[in-house]
């Protein structure tokens, strides 16, 4: 008799935790977003920041380096949606205005005046020896060039997160080749990315602390753009950058805007 | 026939009567032998590892390298239409083990937390039969370096550059033109530094090479013809000047022979006043001639080593023959007064030196041979200052069949000679004079 009883609660004990267990995975599965679904997420996210027309902006950039001497780059850079044109000016200082990248094809070209000479760079270069690279200053093109994969939800502070780990897609020029992403749940803006190298290195984390929307006429809707952005360096640990965004401007640029031409006329 | 086998037996059983100062003189004269092997041995040990790690990372046994010119002033380590002179090399050096051909540059690789110069060989590691055998990877696949916008580097300059398996890392380096360009490639090997070659070399595929300089599909660097080791010195000057001609008979301009590393030519042929293509072939030696002179000062340590050692068995056999001699100065008065020719003393003597020098050799050849068989075996790793000159983390020695008998025979030879004199001086002794001797 005793024997039955114990051999009752050892299978109701069991039951129950396979119940749990089985709960567990099912909401595990309700939780998580299927491939399709975090696709979709990035779409969103890159639509929210695509213009479909021109881009002017200035970009200040302040790098903080261990045991050197803080420096302000003032920049203006320019874009076009429609052939993913790009380009970068320095403006200030003195010793580094008239520099410029220039994106054609892409093909990410670098102006020193001093020398007077083109050189070829690739989406790895630090723009300006800063810690940013061209694609923090370009388009949102997530969806196009990674591969999502879901790691959950999570807490950033009073936000709530969808976490994704990005691999990117083979045969595209990518300035990192994973990327974990944390995107607010409720506006879609990113909040946070950790940039890796293939070897599961972190070179470098980034916040997005104010995002900023302008009305576009090109796309008949806002776009939004992140105001400020900070990196920081996680193989020299000291080093962070600081971009600050300001005066967007939407309207249309010159067709021969996006010239060496044109980029080399500003240092004349 | 007869004769002889009695003086053997003569020349044994004194040996054997004199066991303490045989055993003695023979320890001597064994533990030079063994060292004489294992220099010798260290020597060739080096010169075969240099020409294994040099005609791996940077040559071949001969070489077909040469310039393009755009302009006059601009010459870029560069051979087009190179299938065309594999052709022409393949027909006209019929010996030739195996050709490869390689991409030649020169760039700055940058890092997340550094940057270094280095020489870039783009090379198709599929068509590489040796690579794999000399390189020890420390991390990462070989195969993977088959893959576009991949590089193999050593341990060395990962840990300058502070980079892993996985890692990107950008190349940057001027086309032939001018103009400066870059590509992104992941580390997908770091291989066991190989001395002073490995320091500034490192391997990328050879289309990513052609897309950093952006040559042609149809341009490398050089091609390298391997050979049978046994054809390395004889051969080489004899296959080159064959080549020479042969080139030059397929409407090539060809370049005087000129035997340094391609490297070394830049600065002489940007100042020729030609544009377009020219071919140079060199040997291995040529193309590392800039770090012989490591190889050459082993073997002058080498020689100082050996002729200490040789001077120091001539000195103690003369003495132990002298020794010897005056022990047994009534022997020999006996021997000449019942009739033994002075020349049959000199022979007892300098057979019995023979004898000893004889054995004495083989048991050192075969303790040297044993010794660096075990060293071998031990895989010793070498300091990392050392590695720099010898070319290899680990200790080689190389012993060959004809390096003992030459050990065996020289150290014989000089045992002879060294006792030559004490044998005539007893030889010449006066039979009275010898038997009145008391000592």
């Amino acid at each position: 008799m005793k024997m039955t009883t114990h051999r009752t609660r050892t299978t109701s004990f069991a039951f129950a935790l396979a119940l749990l267990a089985s709960l567990a995975v099912h909401g595990r599965a309700l939780a998580a977003l299927t491939t399709p679904q975090m696709v979709d997420l990035l779409k969103i996210v890159d639509d929210r920041q695509k213009n479909n027309g021109d881009w002017r902006a200035n970009a200040y950039l302040e790098q903080k380096e261990k045991d050197k001497v803080d420096v302000v780059y003032e920049t203006e850079y320019y874009r076009r949606s429609s052939d993913q044109k790009f380009m970068i000016l320095f403006l200030k200082p003195k010793s580094s205005a008239g520099q410029g990248y220039l994106r054609i094809d892409k093909n990410l070209w670098f102006y020193d005046p001093s020398v007077g000479k083109w050189e070829r760079r690739t989406e790895r270069e630090r723009i300006g020896g800063t810690n940013s690279r061209r694609s923090d200053f370009d388009e949102s093109r997530l969806a196009e060039e990674y591969d999502p994969t879901d790691e959950g939800e999570e807490k950033l502070g009073a936000y709530t997160a969808h976490k994704l780990l990005l691999k990117g897609k083979s045969g595209i020029d990518l300035a990192f080749p994973m990327i974990r992403i944390w995107i607010d749940k409720d506006t879609k803006n990113i909040l946070k990315r950790q940039e890796y190298a293939l070897s599961g290195r972190l070179l470098r984390t980034s916040y997005y602390p104010k995002w900023k929307k302008v009305r576009s006429e090109s796309k008949g809707a806002d776009v939004w753009y992140p105001e400020e952005i900070r990196f920081y360096d996680e193989v020299e640990k000291a080093n962070q950058t600081l971009v600050l965004i300001k005066a967007v401007d939407l309207h249309a640029l010159p067709a021969n805007l996006f010239t060496k031409a044109w980029l080399e006329s500003k240092s004349r | 026939m007869s004769k002889l086998f009695v003086d053997l037996m003569i020349a044994f059983r004194s040996l054997v009567q004199h066991r303490r100062r045989t055993l003695f003189l023979g320890t001597a004269i064994a533990a030079v032998t063994a060292l004489l092997v294992l220099l010798t041995g260290l020597s060739t040990g080096v010169r075969e590892t240099m020409i294994d790690t040099a005609t791996t990372l940077s040559t071949g046994h001969v070489n077909i390298g040469g310039f393009f010119k755009v302009t006059a002033g601009q010459a870029a380590p560069v051979v087009t239409d190179y299938k065309r002179v594999i052709e022409v090399a393949k027909k006209t050096v019929p010996e030739m083990e195996f050709v490869v051909h390689r991409g030649r540059g020169w760039a700055k690789v940058v890092s997340d937390t550094g940057s270094m110069q280095m020489g870039i060989t783009g090379i198709d590691v599929r068509s590489e039969p040796k690579f794999a055998s000399v390189l020890q990877l420390v991390s990462g696949k070989l195969d993977d370096l088959a893959e576009p916008g991949t590089i193999l580097i050593f341990d060395n300059q990962a840990e300058k550059l502070g980079v892993k398996v996985g890692d990107a890392v950008t190349i940057s380096a001027p086309t032939t033109r001018g103009t400066n360009n870059t590509v992104d490639v992941r580390v997908v090997a770091i291989a066991h530094s190989l001395g002073l070659l490995s320091t500034w070399n490192s391997f990328i595929p050879i289309d990513t090479l052609r897309k950093l300089y952006q040559f042609n599909q149809d341009s490398t660097g050089v091609v390298q013809i391997m050979l049978d080791r046994k054809d390395l010195d004889r051969k080489i000057p004899e296959i080159s000047a064959r080549l020479r001609t042969a080139l030059e008979q397929a409407g090539w301009r060809v370049m005087d022979a000129d035997p340094r590393a391609f490297w070394m030519k830049f600065q002489s042929v940007s100042r020729e006043d030609w544009t377009g293509q020219k071919l140079d072939v060199t040997s291995w030696e040529d193309e590392i001639s800039f770090m012989t002179w490591t190889l050459k000062a082993l073997q002058g340590m080498s020689v100082v080593l050996i002729a200490i050692l040789i001077a120091i068995i001539i000195i103690g056999i003369m003495n132990t023959m002298w020794i010897a001699i005056r022990e047994r100065t009534r022997e020999i008065g006996t021997l000449r007064a019942i009739g033994m020719h002075r020349r049959e003393v000199l022979w007892m003597f300098l057979l019995e030196s023979i004898m000893l020098g004889l054995f004495a050799t083989v048991a050192g050849v075969a303790a040297g041979a044993g010794i660096a068989s075990g060293l071998n075996a031990m895989h010793l790793h070498v300091p990392t200052g050392l590695q720099f000159f010898l070319m290899s983390p680990f200790l080689h020695i190389s012993i060959h069949g004809s390096a003992l008998v030459q050990a065996v025979v020289t150290i014989t030879l000089v045992t002879a000679v060294a006792a030559f004199y004490p044998s005539l001086r007893a030889a010449r002794l006066r039979p009275v004079v010898a038997m009145s001797h008391f000592g």
